[in-house]
């Protein structure tokens, strides 16, 4: 199991990260496309996580408001 | 038609994958920002469209990845730069959210065509199935999984040179940045 750090992990690796490019053909081994697919979805994580700006609460509020006093 | 309580939650509960993957498509936070507002505007604008009991993320998503295309054809010239311009602009600040660990991911990310990318995206990072990416992209499922395919080998062969590459001196570095 790759941990979440997976770019920290290739870096602290840099023998598998050789030997998986030596071994990569057309076809991307399993281990590389989870490293892959792990610090993917790792960046991505970060992103998720930000909080929320206000402008779009308040986008929704206010068009919420608006329907409100247009009935 | 009145975006009822239920459906102004689910579009709020949207905004963070919808924000993950316009900064990722983009390389930047305020157009991404301002993507997803638009993304939102339009929703609203045509509710009566989306079919209840469909998947509202796969619907915000196309109607995301619309915008972004209308606007990116208008900007190709400059966008789709051989020399990496679009590139340097993905080393988003620190504030932002990048951390260091990232750094060499996104700036492989952003080598990628914006197909392949945009592919990656959706069936990588943001969950959804070969279907609804194609759905999404408005092309083939064999499309999308081609696609994906290319963009995780490109990926692969961008990062495994760098690992090669960073033996020296960056990742000296490195080690003294985390240590």
């Amino acid at each position: 199991m790759t941990s979440d750090k997976g770019n920290k992990l290739a870096r602290a690796l840099p023998r598998t990260s050789l030997n998986d490019k030596l071994g990569t053909d057309a076809k991307l081994d399993s281990g590389s496309q989870k490293r892959i697919g792990d610090q993917l979805r790792a960046m991505y994580d970060e992103l998720m996580q930000q909080p929320v700006p206000d402008r779009f609460k308040d986008l929704l509020d206010q068009l919420d408001k608006k329907k409100e006093g247009s009935k | 038609m009145t975006p009822e309580p239920d459906l102004r939650e689910a579009l709020l509960a949207a905004v963070p994958s919808l924000r993950a993957f316009a900064i990722s498509l983009s390389g930047q936070v305020d157009k991404a920002d301002d993507l997803v507002q638009d993304t939102l505007l339009r929703a609203l604008a045509n509710l009566h469209r989306f079919e209840r009991g469909t998947n509202l993320n796969a619907w915000l998503f196309t109607i995301l990845r619309n915008l972004f295309h209308s606007e990116y054809r208008k900007l190709r010239r400059e966008v789709e730069d051989p020399d990496g311009s679009y590139a340097g602009r993905m080393k988003i600040q620190p504030e932002q959210g990048a951390h260091l660990d990232f750094e060499d991911f996104r700036k492989a990310l952003a080598q990628l065509p914006s197909d392949q990318r945009e592919a990656l995206l959706l069936v990588g990072a943001s969950g959804f199935s070969y279907e609804e990416a194609a759905s999404i992209c408005g092309c083939a499922v064999g499309t999308i999984k081609s696609r994906v395919n290319r963009a995780r080998l490109r990926l692969a062969a961008l990062l495994n040179v760098d690992d090669m590459d960073d033996l020296g001196p960056d990742s000296m570095t490195r080690a003294a940045l985390q240590g």
